[in-house]
């Protein structure tokens, strides 16, 4: 599935408009292995919908479906948020 | 749309004017939305190839043959179009002069495009940061950039290789193997320099160039790495 692995880089317009902050280079905590990684470093999987994966352990961090009229966004683990206050 | 340009026989950079653009970091990307007539809708990500300092936003588009995007950016867009465009987008894979280095770019094919962005941003601040590219295409054709690589490499601390994996023209002086660490260590900095590390490519590409870094005991936590499309197309 090598060519449709990508990284958590390619969600961060998804994740912009869900969450309203550019989140790829926050950090997020494994639920599953405690590894502390930043959201663009994280492996993404394509498929029917996007799934973010902890690129030292596989577990799920995040799941998205892009539907016609809205996205739907599903986290897990500990997500860190920071953002630049304008 | 102000302006087209044709960079290889697969690639055209796509020069775009964006009204109240707040400005971007090297390395970051922006997501394009086109819409066709029946309002279906596709969206894709590309790496800016410009500068912050330049007052245009260039975007270079190699095209995937099946793709819905990117056989429409690469041969229909003309000048003068409207494109809708989100970002810039992504605070990861990005360098700022302030950032410092040395630095080591590792590039697979088109993933050399958010990498010129930080090497036009080190040429406009005037900086000399030790800075060495590398840059992996099947054949010469492919290479992107060529001649502004070479001008920017002449002297003013940026060393440039290329690798050439499938054909070299008669009296190519590059290399003509995929990416090994014997290549690397020739292309340095080495770990103890404690370089930078951007690699951008193909998943493949990514992930053989993070492995050969670890494997010469450069800090997984100084590569940064960013996987390219195709996205879809």
């Amino acid at each position: 599935m090598t060519d449709l692995t990508l990284d958590g880089n390619a969600l961060a317009g998804l994740l912009a408009e869900t969450l309203g902050a550019d989140l790829t280079a926050a950090p997020r905590r494994c639920a599953s292995c405690g590894r502390v990684s930043e959201v663009g470093a994280h492996r993404l999987y394509r498929g029917a919908g996007l799934v973010l994966r902890c690129p030292a352990c596989g577990d799920e961090a995040a799941r998205i479906a892009v539907l016609p009229d809205r996205l739907v966004l599903r986290l897990s683990g500990t997500w860190r948020v920071e953002v630049t206050r304008r | 749309m102000r302006e087209v340009v044709a960079e290889t026989g697969r690639a055209r950079t796509i020069v775009l004017e964006v009204r109240g653009w707040p400005g971007h970091v090297a390395g970051q990307h922006l997501d394009l939305r086109l819409t066709a007539e029946d309002g279906y809708q596709a969206q894709r990500s590309y790496s800016i190839a410009s500068a912050p300092e330049d007052e245009v936003i260039a975007l270079t588009v190699e095209r995937i043959d099946d793709g819905e995007v990117s056989p429409f950016l690469v041969d229909e867009v003309r000048a003068g179009d409207e494109l809708e465009v989100r970002g810039p987008v992504g605070g990861y894979f990005t360098w700022r002069v302030r950032d410092g280095g040395p630095l080591l770019l590792l590039a697979g094919g088109s993933g050399v495009v958010p990498l010129m962005a930080m090497l036009r941003h080190r040429a406009a601040r005037n900086s000399t940061v030790d800075t060495r590219l590398l840059v992996s295409a099947r054949s010469a054709v492919d290479l992107l950039y060529r001649g502004e690589l070479r001008s920017l490499a002449d002297g003013r601390g940026l060393a440039l290789h290329e690798t050439l994996t499938r054909e070299q023209p008669v009296g190519w002086t590059g290399f003509a193997r995929r990416m090994d660490a014997e290549m690397l260590m020739e292309v340095g900095p080495p770990a103890l320099a404690r370089p930078r590390v951007f690699v951008c490519g193909p998943t493949a590409f990514v992930e053989r160039g993070a492995d050969l870094l670890v494997g010469l005991g450069h800090a997984p936590a100084a590569i940064r790495a960013e996987r390219f499309g195709p996205t879809g197309g």
